[in-house]
């Protein structure tokens, strides 16, 4: 059992030592995240400072499935609550893609209701890059493209080639992410 | 700041009788005090004289903490509080009242207690936590926190469990323990817990106790609302940005025209499906996260609070090991537990371990330690410090983009990178589940740790 | 009025704008001044009480302006009540105060009848034989008696309330009421028009939840004579059925489809029969449910349309709560089960609508008595109803309860010593017209006159030898503290009795069911019926 006070015990003053500012735990374990990161050939991260380990972006460029070709931003915002919160990740390239509308939102579970502290920098990118390979049009956030998905897979993958070349889908118009 | 008068001071804060309640505990032994425990005058000469409390956050915790500590005894009291006052906070936060609105939350209650209690001296500062350092919280004798945010909590945690000191043989000097005791409630619930850093469980080990926020899936949001939540939920994510309302501002959930705009397309979309119970206050609610509180439940979490932070100081009970929830939604039920410490946490689990060089010695060098120094044989580790309250990557070989913009350090000396001696280092490997904080030694002799 | 509304927003979420109203009607009465009985009136003053009375005919000494918040040390000498409604009262203006410069026991001889108009009386500190009369005196008027004290770092709360009914119990982790055992008609139909199999991915992936299981159940119960999943394993294997119908993709891997995890995860619960818990039972069984007049409260008219609900058309069932929880679905089909419940919860509602209206006018009472607003609330929460009785005082001092002899003789670290303890010192007062350990000359003679007055407790209880269970250390810690009133126990113990008044005024949430012992020393409380 310890004895917490000497009653005549005077805590330092407030002047008396000049404080080394000391790491958060969401710095520790940002650390640790990204030290570990072992990202698939298809991913790659760019950090504008490098200093700044909370904001990134993550570009995916994938070499199979419907999307194969593209090319795809994200940015990611770590808050200073990680890893008791998800980050927040939106895409910055326009999309034509059923869960992922056309504002950048993406729905995937990890980055909201199923986050859990032990899930990792690299599980959301896994988990992004595998809607690239996988969308999943029974949960959508772009309802039309969702439709064409589950109804007629040939349109689809039309669609996601025009949007790709650059060019409207409907009346909807995409920039160009092909990258040949 | 504050204007000594003690001579005016000391004669309007001592009556006969005043204390008369605390000295029957402070003067007389008890077989529940601490084998610690003498008991003498002296003890509350010392809560008088030199104790320092800090108390974090002058919402519904803070005001009741700033009464019962002062009525308990204790004098020398800063409060910190970054919020000004809200109509909403008056059912609770008794110091404050309709004329005080829009003023700091701080300042207002620490003016009103030292003008209640005669000889209390609560010091405000009107300001985020996080705009004071180490030597700040170094005053403080204990800490309490009457907070409602997660980041604020384990922002404290952190800061108190890197004022502990070690010996060179890795105890811990228990001098430099700064014990934090914690309160929260939500409606009828609340919990009291009391914080050994370094000792005890800490803010971190037990993080899972806290629930995480509620959310909905995106999904559900966009295309299968269900629930009138779901529906504002709706008009917050999607709604808001598309139609700006109000031009292109984010939502203030203070701001009645803002809600009775979320609520009215709300209610427009929950029509559309057929879902009931959009209300203005539902809206609200969802919004602005809306914690219910009642003045009973604040009294209690805070007075549980006082006393274990009165049973710290005094040694005059042992004080609560170390955690207690309370609710009384059906009677009144307490719990009290022992939360166990983490040997993982990634807040209190290490001990800064110490690595010594000279200044002349180039960052490749530390690395090439790290990784043939037969206790730690890393193999690639990446090390990140903060310097001047900055963060500071110093190398990290797994990102390439890292990698590029920090490979200049590699042949730069720790001087030149501007380590100083006593420089915590943050050192991630795949060798280890946890970064590891080293605390670099700068001195001119050659030896290494 | 929408200032109000945001004043007490956080509060009006828990116990809602009816429970706000009952508490600006509400008047309450604090007898003596005491820390612990001001930080009562704090917290009822608030949140809005209607308004509250000081009763204390003694004056401020510098020991009392000491813990109190609410006694000025600068009017030491001046009358309690008076200075205490003042700065209590200028905690909220919407509330409002007197004081009566008159002791109690005086008043109690004088007007007895003003203590019976209040809603609660809160009594901080009173010698055991006032006590006893203001309660004999409160019991049959109904009044509840909030008693409430700390004792060093101990508190006592004692409630007596010969009845109070509690509608909306607000309990935390209630059953949802979904009728698998009994299911309604309409969603038997709406199940029927599902053919799980023809659907489209989509439609399938989002199939909610209480369709897949109903729909597996049919198939169960075809199979077991009728009979739903009782068993562990038969439960286990109810699931691996669900489970096996997860629809699968091309090479043959099963789908992600949440309805159906959710659909397993809830055969555990889904299948507890509706059955009237056993509280309830004794409420729809009560002598004042089965012989309501007309000076019965809407509570036990409206109990007795239950009951007669639950044995005619309900066929043993209480009312449809007619609530949902949320679940996997298509907005669609989510809103249209919705509907089906809440139509038959409505239905049910009218029925006993129709009993208690019966009951009203074969009473010649009005039929305007009950509101739908409160027939509603009543029905929605049939399941939750509370009716507590605690015994009185004069009981409580006649003879110990069965609770309190157990629990004390059965664990030796219970909190009930403290109980055993107060009492005694209660006695050790009584004879000695001061409290032990008062003064430091006799603090060891007063361990050994303490320790005397719990033998003399403890035989009269009948248990002569549980003085063994009472601690020399206990004995110590009781008179070491010399009554002392530590303000943070006060504040903790102000806290709580506050928050029984407002259940008491509101009817809501439940009361503790006679008394609640804090023991700051550990941080560990008790309820204890005594």
């Amino acid at each position: 059992m310890i004895k917490l006070f000497s009653l005549k015990q005077q805590k330092k003053d407030e002047t008396s030592t000049g404080g080394k500012r000391k790491a958060t735990a969401a710095q520790l374990r940002l650390t640790k995240d990204m030290n570990d990161l072992q990202l698939p050939k298809t991913c790659i991260t760019k950090f504008p400072d490098p200093d700044d380990l909370l904001n990134f972006k993550l570009i995916i460029s994938p070499d199979e499935g419907y999307y194969r070709g593209g090319r795809f931003s994200f940015s990611f915002k770590v808050g200073l609550n990680y890893p008791h919160e998800a980050p927040k990740v939106k895409c910055e390239t326009m999309v034509y893609h059923p869960n992922i509308d056309l504002e950048g939102n993406v729905c995937l579970n990890i980055l909201r209701e199923d986050w859990k502290p032990v899930l990792t920098i690299n599980a959301v990118i896994y988990g992004i890059q595998y809607l690239f390979l996988e969308p999943n049009p029974e949960d959508p956030l772009n309802k039309e493209a969702a439709e064409v998905l589950s109804t007629n897979k040939r349109q689809f993958e039309q669609n996601v080639n025009r949007s790709m070349r650059g060019g409207y889908v409907g009346n909807v118009y995409f920039e160009k992410c092909l990258i040949k | 700041m504050e204007v000594d008068q003690p001579n005016e001071q000391s004669d309007a804060s001592k009556w006969s009788g005043r204390w008369n309640h605390i000295k029957k505990v402070l003067e007389r032994p008890s077989p529940f005090a601490h084998p610690d425990f003498e008991a003498s005058s002296e003890i509350l000469e010392f809560m008088q004289e030199n104790c320092k409390l800090l108390v974090i956050g002058a919402g519904g915790l803070g005001c009741e903490l700033l009464k019962d500590l002062t009525l308990n005894g204790f004098r020398h009291i800063h409060v910190i509080d970054m919020d000004i006052i809200d109509l909403s906070n008056l059912n609770r936060q008794f110091l404050f009242r309709q004329s005080d609105i829009n003023k700091p939350k701080a300042n207002v209650a620490a003016e009103f207690i030292n003008k209640r209690v005669k000889g209390a001296q609560v010091v405000p500062h009107f300001c985020k936590i996080q705009d004071y350092d180490s030597a700040f919280y170094k005053q403080f004798h204990i800490v309490v926190c009457g907070l409602d945010s997660i980041i604020a909590r384990r922002w404290i945690n952190g800061m108190l469990i890197s004022l502990l000191e070690y010996d060179d043989d890795g105890n811990l000097d228990q001098s430099s323990i700064i014990p934090l005791v914690d309160g929260g409630t939500e409606g009828f619930k609340g919990n009291a817990r009391v914080i050994l850093p370094g000792m005890t469980a800490c803010i971190d080990c037990t993080l899972d106790l806290y629930p995480p926020q509620v959310t909905f899936p995106m999904c559900t949001v966009a295309h299968t609302p269900r629930q009138p939540e779901h529906c504002i939920e709706y008009v917050r994510m999607f709604g808001w940005e598309k139609e700006k309302p109000f031009g292109d501002i984010p939502i203030d959930g203070d701001n009645p025209e803002h809600i009775t705009w979320i609520c009215h397309a709300a209610c427009k979309r929950a029509d559309e499906y057929g879902i009931q119970g959009v209300t203005y206050r539902l809206t609200q609610g969802v919004i602005k996260r809306i914690i219910p509180a009642v003045a009973s439940t604040n009294a209690v979490i805070a007075a549980a609070c006082s006393t274990e932070i009165f049973k710290l100081a005094t040694s005059c009970a042992l004080p609560l090991n170390n955690y207690m929830v309370f609710n009384d939604v059906d009677g009144v039920y307490t719990y009290t537990f022992e939360a166990e410490k983490n040997d993982t946490c990634i807040a209190c689990s290490q001990k800064p371990r110490n690595l010594t060089f000279a200044p002349k010695t180039l960052l490749r060098e530390l690395i090439d330690h790290l990784c043939e120094d037969s206790t730690l044989q890393m193999k690639r580790p990446g090390i990140t410090t903060t310097i001047n309250g900055k963060n500071h990557t110093l190398y990290m070989k797994s990102i390439p983009s890292i990698e590029e913009a920090t490979r200049p350090n590699l042949s730069k000396s720790l001087a030149d990178l501007g380590l100083t001696d006593g420089q915590e280092l943050i050192v991630a490997d795949v060798t280890t589940p946890n970064a590891i904080v080293f605390r670099l030694k700068i001195t001119e002799s050659e030896t290494k740790s | 009025m929408a200032e109000k509304e945001k004043k007490y927003d956080r509060q009006l979420r828990l116990w809602g704008d009816h429970g706000q109203r009952d508490l600006e009607n509400a008047s309450v009465c604090l007898i003596n001044v005491t820390a612990t009985g001001t930080e009562t009136l704090k917290n009822l003053i608030l949140p809005g009480i209607g308004s509250f009375t000081i009763v204390d005919g003694g004056r401020i000494s510098g020991q009392d302006a000491g813990n109190n918040f609410f006694l000025d040390p600068e009017k030491i000498g001046e009358y309690k009540s008076k200075v205490a409604m003042e700065l209590l009262q200028e905690l909220n203006p919407d509330v409002k105060g007197e004081y009566v410069e008159e002791d109690v026991s005086q008043l109690l001889e004088r007007t007895p009848q003003f203590f019976t108009g209040f809603s609660v009386v809160i009594s901080g500190s009173l010698t055991l034989t006032v006590l006893k009369k203001l309660a004999a005196l409160l019991w049959p008027h109904k009044v509840p008696l909030v008693v409430c004290l700390s004792y060093g770092f101990l508190g006592y709360i004692r409630i007596a309330v010969e009845e109070h009914a509690v509608i909306e119990s607000h309990p935390d982790n209630a059953h949802e009421d979904l009728r698998l055992d009994d299911p309604i008609e309409d969603f038997v139909k709406f199940c029927d028009s599902i053919d799980l199999e023809s659907l489209d991915k989509k439609d399938h992936s989002h199939t909610p939840y209480l369709i897949i299981l109903f729909k597996y159940l049919q198939t169960w119960k075809n199979d077991h004579n009728g009979q739903v999943p009782n068993t562990w394993k038969e439960k286990k294997q109810f699931k691996a059925a669900i489970l096996a119908g997860v629809r699968k993709n091309a090479e043959g891997v099963p789908e992600d489809e949440e309805n159906y995890d959710e659909a397993a995860k809830h055969v555990n619960t889904a299948f507890v029969p509706n059955k009237i818990p056993p509280e309830l039972k004794a409420i729809l069984d009560d002598h004042k449910c089965l012989n309501i007049t007309d000076s019965s409260s809407n509570f036990w008219i409206l109990a007795n349309g239950l009951r007669q609900f639950v044995q005619n058309e309900g066929c043993g069932f209480l009312p449809l709560r007619g609530s949902l929880p949320d679940m996997t679905s298509d907005s669609e089909r989510y809103v249209k089960l919705q509907n089906i419940y809440q139509a038959k919860a409505a239905h049910d509602m009218q029925i006993v609508s129709n009993y208690v209206s019966q009951a009203c006018s074969s009473l010649g009472c009005g039929n305007g008595r009950v509101s739908e607003r409160d027939l509603k609330r009543f029905c929605r929460n049939a399941h939750f109803l509370r009716v507590l009785r605690t015994r009185s005082l004069e009981e409580e001092y006649k003879q110990p309860s069965k609770a309190v002899i157990d629990e004390f003789t059965s664990d030796s670290n219970s909190d009930a010593l403290w109980y055993v303890l107060w009492r005694a010192v209660e006695m050790f007062y009584t004879t000695h017209g001061k409290y032990p350990g008062i003064e430091d000359e006799e603090l060891e003679m007063d361990v050994s006159r303490m320790k005397s007055f719990v033998k003399d407790l403890m035989k009269s209880w009948g248990i002569p030898g549980a003085i063994e269970a009472v601690s020399d250390d206990s004995l110590q810690e009781i008179c070491r503290c010399g009554a002392a009133e530590i303000h943070s126990v006060a504040a903790y113990m102000g806290g709580v009795a506050a928050q029984e008044c407002i259940k008491l005024i509101t009817g809501q949430y439940v009361p503790v069911s006679g008394a609640y012992i804090y023991n700051g020393l550990k941080s560990t409380s008790l309820t204890l019926a005594v």
